[in-house]
């Protein structure tokens, strides 16, 4: 074990005194964080929100299930699509594969009016129905919820008329920050991994250090050990830095759990199996650079860490489920931002067989030399 | 468990080692010891299999078949023992880049549960005024020189040196030389392979020949020379062709070079300098300036393989 702490403290002070390095790992994700966070944190991006309005008289809306489709829809934050309220709405949500669907129940009007009536005693309901799967989804929740909010505090100055069913997580406050910080501390934990098992494994085979290390009692699995516990390390440094600037800089709430941890770590070990199974492939270092960004940049762009998944063409989104970022960056976003603990958990065992499975593979055809 | 039969004094014993990738035949059947406390040179050309050899004798790779002993262990199953007691500079030392010299042995004993007193091994190798300065920002030479305290840090009973003043100038060469030389008066045994014949002869106590796969030849210097090598040449520097006739009337080879005014004399056991001299003097014939060149390693190998070293070569 003595081995794996000396090369381990051998490559953090290497990290410390390598400022490319450094930069690529914290600066540039900081950078984007800054950058995205500025442009899209003020802007008007616009969500996709299916609404089924069963509330109507002779095929008309009712006064108020009309304007509450009307408030929804002057927000400029959803693009509105009615449903037919002929049919099911959660077998419509599902066979259509929708993130989300409002549905205005029949009656609501006449609720609203008790609602009024009561001074609050009673409320109107509307149903929001999600697939917890989806990253866009507590997003649009969350944005229904503060404009039912609002509309209470105009209509009543604070008393609840008007409320939100089938909620499974506690009411937060969404944007495009909460999405997107989750996306980058998944992004690092591969960039960090991948780049430091294909590159330093072909540099090092390249230059003779694994020959050098070959000729001491030091074991190859000591080495790999000591390579996964530093990308851990410095996937975690990533984690806190990123935290500590959407906390600051965007006011940001967000969870730090054991699931999130062992997420980050299991992601950090997978990556570091598939970039060994890569390194043993490449020639030389360029080879390795080349091969490393063949691997990172298409799960960079098609795993939702920078755009919703929802808002790319139906079959970037088939190849996304097939990328292990994917299942990081969600189940990030799930166990730090959204609260859904159990699509955290399935996330996180996911990569964890996968990392397992990586490491393995990665360590025995790992070769200091050829025979 | 140590080799049975092997003597004390025996630091090296290799019997019929062969290596093979595919169909190339990298070492054919090679036998030889190598004795505790000496320095022992291992010569060859291009592809000769050195490099293959001592990386075998390292425990890097596997042989094909044969057997070798290292300090009494077998290297097919002793090689952890093997490498807690020898220590190994490879061709063209390289580390991490962003440790420093002393960083860097600290790492390295640290590999070998080794607490040797670093402060005297940077002393050695005389790198005390860069201790402190990062492995990437050192020189050619100096590199090579902490590979040699790396190679040190676990105080071994061998050492195995890999072209270990490849690539450097002559005077980082010679300070490589003085520490080896220093290494060998410590009671190391050093296994050295280089393709610097003046190397071999300054260093070696003896010098091993490979060629295609096979040694041709193992003796010390002086012996394969007076085995070897051709016999000592006397160059007189801007005379005239009539000092080739007079030579050879000694029965001496002469030969005269039109393009520098040289004639180079070929001397044997029976006619010495001091007669060649007084031939030429007696003739009345002038030359500028006279040199002795000895018989070196150099002929011994181009008669034995008969390939010269050239400065560049490198090995498999």
């Amino acid at each position: 074990m003595s081995h794996v702490v000396i090369d381990l403290k051998a490559s953090l002070r290497s990290f410390w005194r390598d400022k490319s390095t450094i930069f690529w790992t914290l600066a540039f994700p900081s950078v984007l964080i800054l950058l995205f966070g500025a442009i899209f944190s003020q802007s008007s991006m616009r969500y996709d929100l299916y609404v089924q309005n069963q509330d109507l008289t002779d095929g008309k809306p009712t006064y108020w299930s009309g304007t509450f489709t009307t408030v929804l829809n002057s927000t400029n934050v959803f693009n509105i699509h009615m449903v037919d309220a002929s049919v099911n709405g959660t077998d419509y949500a599902l066979a259509n594969r929708l993130s989300s669907l409002l549905i205005i129940p029949s009656g609501f009007n006449a609720s609203a009016n008790m609602a009024f009536f009561t001074h609050g005693a009673t409320t109107a309901n509307v149903t929001f129905v999600y697939d917890q799967s989806t990253s866009s989804a507590p997003v649009v929740q969350s944005i229904v919820m503060s404009i039912v909010d609002k509309l209470n505090f105009e209509l009543s100055k604070g008393v609840e008329y008007l409320a939100v069913e089938d909620l499974t997580i506690a009411p937060k406050r969404f944007g495009f920050i909460d999405f997107f910080i989750p996306g980058v501390i998944g992004m690092t934990a591969m960039t960090t991994s991948i780049f430091t098992s294909v590159s330093i494994s072909a540099r090092y085979k390249q230059n003779g250090i694994f020959h050098k290390l070959a000729t001491t009692p030091l074991k190859r699995y000591e080495w790999i050990l000591s390579r996964t516990i530093y990308n851990v390390l410095i996937s975690y440094l990533g984690m806190a830095v990123m935290m500590l600037m959407g906390m600051a800089i965007f006011g940001m709430k967000m969870t730090l759990d054991a699931v999130s941890l062992l997420m980050v770590a299991m992601a950090s070990l997978m990556f570091t199996g598939l970039g060994m199974i890569v390194a043993r492939f490449v020639k030389d270092p360029d080879g390795a650079d080349a091969a490393a960004n063949v691997i990172t940049f298409p799960m960079m762009f098609l795993s939702g860490t920078f755009f919703q998944l929802s808002q790319m063409p139906q079959f970037l989104q088939t190849i996304a489920q097939v990328l292990p970022l994917t299942y990081v960056n969600e189940g990030l976003r799930a166990a730090m931002i959204f609260g859904q603990t159990q699509q955290a958990i399935m996330n996180t065992a996911l990569i964890t067989v996968l990392g397992v499975v990586s490491i393995v593979v990665g360590s025995l055809i790992t070769k200091w030399e050829e025979d | 468990m140590r080799g049975i039969g092997l003597s004390n004094s025996v630091a090296i014993e290799v019997q019929q080692l062969t290596k093979r990738y595919g169909e190339l035949v990298a070492v054919n059947a090679i036998s030889f010891t190598v004795n505790r406390g000496e320095i022992f040179a291992f010569l060859g050309p291009n592809g000769a299999g050195k490099t293959t050899t001592v990386e075998i004798l390292e425990c890097l790779r596997k042989p094909t078949s044969g057997k070798a002993y290292v300090l009494e262990f077998d290297i097919g199953k002793n090689q952890r023992e093997i490498k807690k007691r020898t220590g190994v500079l490879p061709q063209d030392f390289y580390t991490y880049e962003r440790l420093t010299v002393r960083e860097t042995i600290q790492y390295y004993a640290g590999m070998f549960d080794a607490r040797p007193d670093v402060d005297e091994l940077i002393r050695l190798v005389d790198l005390e005024d860069k201790k402190n300065v990062l492995f990437r920002n050192l020189s050619g030479g100096l590199k090579q020189r902490l590979g040699i305290a790396v190679a040190l840090v676990n105080d071994p009973e061998m050492v195995f040196l890999d072209e270990p003043s490849s690539g450097l100038d002559p005077k980082a060469r010679h300070g490589v030389w003085h520490l080896i030389d220093g290494l060998h008066k410590k009671g190391k045994t050093v296994f050295l392979t280089t393709h610097y014949m003046e190397e071999a002869e300054v260093l070696a106590d003896r010098v091993g020949i490979i060629h295609n796969g096979k040694i041709v030849a193992l003796d010390s210097p002086e012996g394969l020379i007076s085995e070897h090598g051709t016999r000592n040449l006397l160059i007189l520097r801007k005379t005239s062709p009539k000092a080739v006739l007079n030579i050879e009337k000694l029965g001496l080879k002469a030969k005269y070079d039109g393009a520098t005014g040289d004639v180079t004399v070929h001397l044997n056991h029976a006619v010495g300098v001091s007669d060649v001299l007084h031939a030429l003097s007696g003739a009345d014939v002038p030359f500028g300036e006279l040199q002795l060149k000895r018989s070196s390693l150099e002929d011994v190998f181009l008669n034995l393989t008969g390939v010269s070293l050239g400065e560049e070569e490198s090995s498999i």
